[in-house]
């Protein structure tokens, strides 16, 4: 039997081949919040997009990476980068939920607690390491 | 009190796909679907559809309800005061009416070797501790419904994927300390339709009637594969 092949317009009696839609994804809460989970990598792709430019512009000398720290402070370039930002705070909280069911070491609720400090010492960490202030 | 139930009818001998019919069931607070599928076949014996204990333990009565794959047996009409539609479970062939052709779940599930491969052959008990018991034992709980597979996108897209209930078992076995037939089960696991076709969508976890969490299972079994993989790279 053909399982794969699709259809609906049959010739002779027989079992209903359903079709998938390519909308499939539309019809219910839970597949649209796996798809917006999927999604935030987009904002993401801007944001390295804008780092990727930002070390070549360094390697073009001070005038372009002045124009590149210009172009990062542009309006719309923050509110991207916003996205981006918040839109990896909601994938972190997703993955951070999921984790533990992949690799049960400990209590969840520990697990996740555990990775959102964990999360939080090291951007610390690298914020002051970054700025200067260590 | 009466309520209106649609059903999605098939009839393979005249219909090309499957036409919604409306009909009337009496219903209180305790009418599962089941029942309410059960009123229906006594006002037109013709209606096909599967279903034997009435208390989801059996997995046969598994169909959409409002698009969502549930257990007749284990939905009550209660829950839904406005609309409900009743059909066949996603992703599968049609039979007839809410009968799906389950072979090619079946087929799934028989490829993983979904029992104790057993290295020493000993009449004597195999002993187990609670600990050990513990570490497989929820994932053993599942009744082959399907359900999982009806809300599984990557199965629709791809039915040769093997799918949240196969790759659930063959962990439970994998995790089991009697035993000894993971390197046969592996292969099946690491191949292209394997635990790499799963995307962790998760809603297999949603509908599944037992809480076998497939989910969690089929991404245990990545993990699986990854280290069986890196393992074998140190293996001349």
């Amino acid at each position: 039997m053909n399982i794969e092949t699709p259809g609906g317009n049959k010739q002779e009696p027989g079992p209903y081949q359903p079709v998938m839609p390519r909308t499939w994804w539309l019809q219910h809460r839970y597949f649209r919040f796996y798809m917006l989970r999927e999604a935030t990598v987009l904002p993401l792709l801007f944001f390295i997009g804008c780092l990727l430019y930002g070390l070549y512009c360094l390697s073009l000398g001070e005038t372009q990476w002045q124009h590149w720290l210009a172009f990062m402070a542009k309006p719309w370039v923050v509110l991207l980068n916003l996205l981006a930002f918040a839109a990896s705070l909601f994938h972190a909280k997703t993955f951070f939920e999921l984790f533990p069911r992949v690799m049960p070491l400990a209590p969840p609720g520990l697990m996740i607690a555990g990775q959102w400090l964990a999360t939080l010492l090291v951007a610390t960490g690298l914020t002051l390491l970054l700025g200067g202030w260590l | 009190m009466s309520k209106t139930i649609n059903i999605a009818r098939y009839n393979p001998q005249t219909d090309s796909q499957p036409q919604l019919q409306a009909f009337q069931v009496d219903s209180d607070n305790s009418t599962s679907v089941l029942d309410a599928l059960l009123q229906v076949q006594q006002q037109d014996p013709s209606l096909g559809f599967r279903w034997s204990c009435r208390m989801a333990i059996c997995g046969s009565c598994g169909v959409m309800v409002n698009g969502i794959p549930k257990l007749g047996c284990k939905t009550f009409l209660r829950d839904y005061p406005d609309k409900l539609t009743v059909s066949a479970l996603a992703h599968f062939n049609v039979e007839k009416d809410l009968i799906v052709d389950m072979q090619p779940f079946l087929t799934h599930l028989a490829a993983v070797k979904p029992y104790l491969i057993n290295a020493e052959q000993s009449s004597q008990p195999h002993r187990q501790t609670p600990a050990q018991l513990a570490k497989y034992q929820q994932f053993a709980n599942c009744i082959n419904c399907g359900l999982c597979y009806s809300a599984c996108p990557q199965f629709g897209l791809n039915p040769e994927f093997l799918g949240p209930a196969a790759i659930t078992l063959a962990q439970r076995y994998n995790l089991d300390s009697r035993d000894a037939g993971k390197a046969a089960r592996m292969p099946e696991l690491n191949s292209k339709n394997g635990v790499w076709g799963c995307t962790f969508v998760g809603f297999c976890s949603e509908v599944c009637p037992k809480k076998v969490d497939p989910a969690a299972a089929v991404n245990q079994g990545k993990v699986a594969s990854a280290s069986d993989f890196i393992i074998s790279m140190f293996k001349p």
